[in-house]
């Protein structure tokens, strides 16, 4: 499960008509953006990034929630915390900790089964005696899926810490809005497909839903594409459902797109077949050692000769292309020097993104 | 974990040649409404590292290579056509599908599901998409346990569809019926700074059983400059 740093704005969680909350959390997003470019709105008062590849650069997990709290605390009050899922990192914001990794079941324990946030199912529960989430953790999954449904099950899934969040836990409108990006419109699922005519399409129908009660809804996904310069904006995961549509929490239209955009900084093709969900940390340095950086006129400082992934060993960069100046967000008030740079070693060839000096694998040609 | 399945203990007991002559014998008397066509097609720039040209329903394939070089690629390759035919196609146990990177190799999206993080329920997952998905490219997130894999391996046959097995530093330790690795991957396009990762040029090995034996080469551009895949001419020849 990934493991996910929370910010929780308690001022900015109620969505507001003026959008006066969305613009502030659109600067606590660019406030936090400073330790890691890959900050997501999750919904109005809360965002999230992964805590993997940063925690490592700041110096654990305890210090870069520390240095997180701090930045968006500049622009509103703020909580923070990291647990493993969101479901469960979004509490431990609240409570102000850092879950230890693998510690999420017990964290939540304790808790009350109304904070799923279904009052039927906590009903239900508060019938049969159970009122926390250990206690409903506890329940048999044999009996939970006759008994509650597949959400109730899905949410059982989530009460143990075995699936990281529920399905209504994301507001896409509010992604979008900050995004700016998205000239997607309705994602329109093709006829006749997911649970069609064909007896092929109800089979894969059946399967995969048989995976999905195994994995969670989002366990089973589709990919679709949209407009965007970096890999990782051209694409999207959308929970496979099989009434025939991609699930309506993401297909929610929202606003008009613009059309397709030329989306300057765009790398050239081929795109790169490994897009990587988690920032990866990289150094890269030239023959004496030196870091390499970008300068204020989007230059490299020093030509590449080594680079490091996830604090290995150096190896020999044979070519490097670039940089391409990468996108700045248009929520992002300070001009950042961010560039991609396309970079070869024997093994691989990746897409490094550097932001502040920092490198970070992207993508992977792999 | 895995749902019970006719010829399983057949599966276990029965030596190869026994097991092949019977599955070619349920394939025979299998009633019309359930035979589907006993091959899936590919893209004609892999047609020729194929036994039978294409992809043998049943059958298990191995795609492997010394690093990252190409073998999410060559994998994805595979599922081009058979997806854009209407084959439906699982891809389970890679977090990160560059979606962009996918359809360009040909991959219809619309039929592919993604199971990306299956986490320690990967092997049974897999199973289970196996009942009903023609094509499942597997990355496994853990190294697979031997009876792990002789079951997937069992059930892509029983149920006719085509398990291609990326596997990465988890490995895997079932033989494959065709092993297809990558070797020589070297791109072109970029030099000290200039121009852009233009295309890489692969040469791909495939080793079978029986039939299948005696390897074939096969040089391709994996991406070439469109993103997509093409038959490449051998080095120096001036492709």
């Amino acid at each position: 499960m990934d493991r996910l740093l929370v910010v929780r704005c308690p001022d900015l969680l109620v969505d507001d008509e003026g959008g006066a909350g969305l613009r502030t959390l659109a600067g606590v997003l660019t406030a936090v953006e400073a330790y890691c470019p890959w900050v997501t709105a999750v919904r109005p008062g809360i965002c999230s990034l992964p805590a993997r590849g940063p925690a490592r650069y700041f110096g654990g997990e305890d210090a870069l929630v520390d240095l997180v709290r701090t930045a968006a605390s500049a622009v509103t009050p703020a909580e923070v915390g990291i647990a493993d899922g969101l479901f469960a990192a979004v509490l431990a914001a609240r409570h102000g900790v850092v879950v230890p990794a693998g510690g999420t079941p017990t964290f939540l324990a304790p808790l009350p089964v109304g904070i799923l946030g279904r009052s039927d199912l906590a009903e239900l529960l508060d019938r049969l005696g159970v009122r926390t989430l250990g206690e409903f953790a506890a329940l048999p999954d044999a009996d939970i899926l006759g008994r509650f449904g597949a959400d109730g099950a899905h949410a059982h899934r989530v009460a143990g810490g075995r699936s990281g969040e529920l399905a209504d836990l994301r507001d896409p409108r509010t992604a979008r809005l900050l995004d700016g990006g998205d000239p997607g419109g309705p994602v329109v699922a093709e006829p006749g497909f997911w649970g069609g005519a064909s007896d092929a399409d109800a089979r894969a129908a059946r399967c995969l839903a048989t995976a999905q009660e195994l994995l969670g809804p989002d366990g089973v996904v589709t990919a679709h594409l949209q407009g965007g310069r970096s890999p990782a904006e051209r694409s999207r995961f959308v929970t496979w459902t099989d009434d025939g549509r991609p699930s309506a929490r993401v297909a929610d239209p929202g606003r008009g797109g613009p059309g397709p955009a030329p989306w300057p900084g765009r790398i050239p093709p081929p795109a790169p077949a490994v897009v990587h969900p988690d920032p990866v940390r990289a150094e890269l340095a030239d023959t004496r050692g030196e870091p390499v950086r970008v300068s204020s006129r989007g230059l490299l400082t020093l030509a590449p000769d080594r680079l490091s992934v996830e604090g290995g060993p150096w190896e020999p960069v044979s070519d490097w292309a670039g940089p391409w100046p990468a996108d700045e967000r248009w929520w992002s008030r300070s001009r950042r020097r961010a560039a991609r740079l396309q970079a070869v070693t024997a093994r691989s060839a990746h897409l490094l993104l550097v932001e502040r000096g920092r490198w970070w694998v992207e993508a992977t040609y792999g | 974990m895995f749902v019970s399945a006719p010829g399983r203990r057949l599966t276990r007991d029965l030596d190869p040649a026994a097991l092949a002559a019977l599955s070619a014998l349920a394939e025979r008397t299998r009633p019309v409404a359930a035979s589907r066509t006993r091959l899936l097609p590919v893209l004609p720039a892999l047609a020729g590292l194929l036994p039978d040209g294409a992809l043998r329903r049943g059958s298990t394939l191995a795609v492997g290579g010394s690093g990252d070089d190409g073998a999410l690629s060559l994998a994805l390759s595979l599922v081009a056509a058979a997806s854009a035919s209407g084959s439906w196609c699982a891809l389970v146990g890679h977090p990160g599908l560059g979606a962009v990177a996918a359809r360009d190799l040909g991959v219809d999206l619309g039929r592919l599901a993604l199971l990306p993080r299956p986490g320690p329920a990967w092997a049974e997952a897999t199973a289970a998409v196996l009942e009903g998905v023609d094509l499942v490219v597997l990355c496994p997130p853990f190294p697979p346990r031997r009876d792990m894999a002789r079951r997937l391996v069992a059930r892509a046959r029983e149920r006719r569809g085509v398990l291609v097995v990326v596997p990465g530093r988890a490995g895997w330790p079932e033989p494959a019926d065709l092993q297809l690795r990558i070797a020589d991957a070297a791109w072109e396009g970029i030099d000290a700074g200039e121009g852009h990762l233009h295309r890489r040029r692969v040469t791909v090995t495939a080793t079978g059983r029986r039939s299948a034996a005696r390897p074939v080469h096969c040089g391709l551009w994996l991406p070439d400059a469109d993103g997509r895949v093409s038959p490449a001419d051998p080095p120096g020849a001036g492709g």
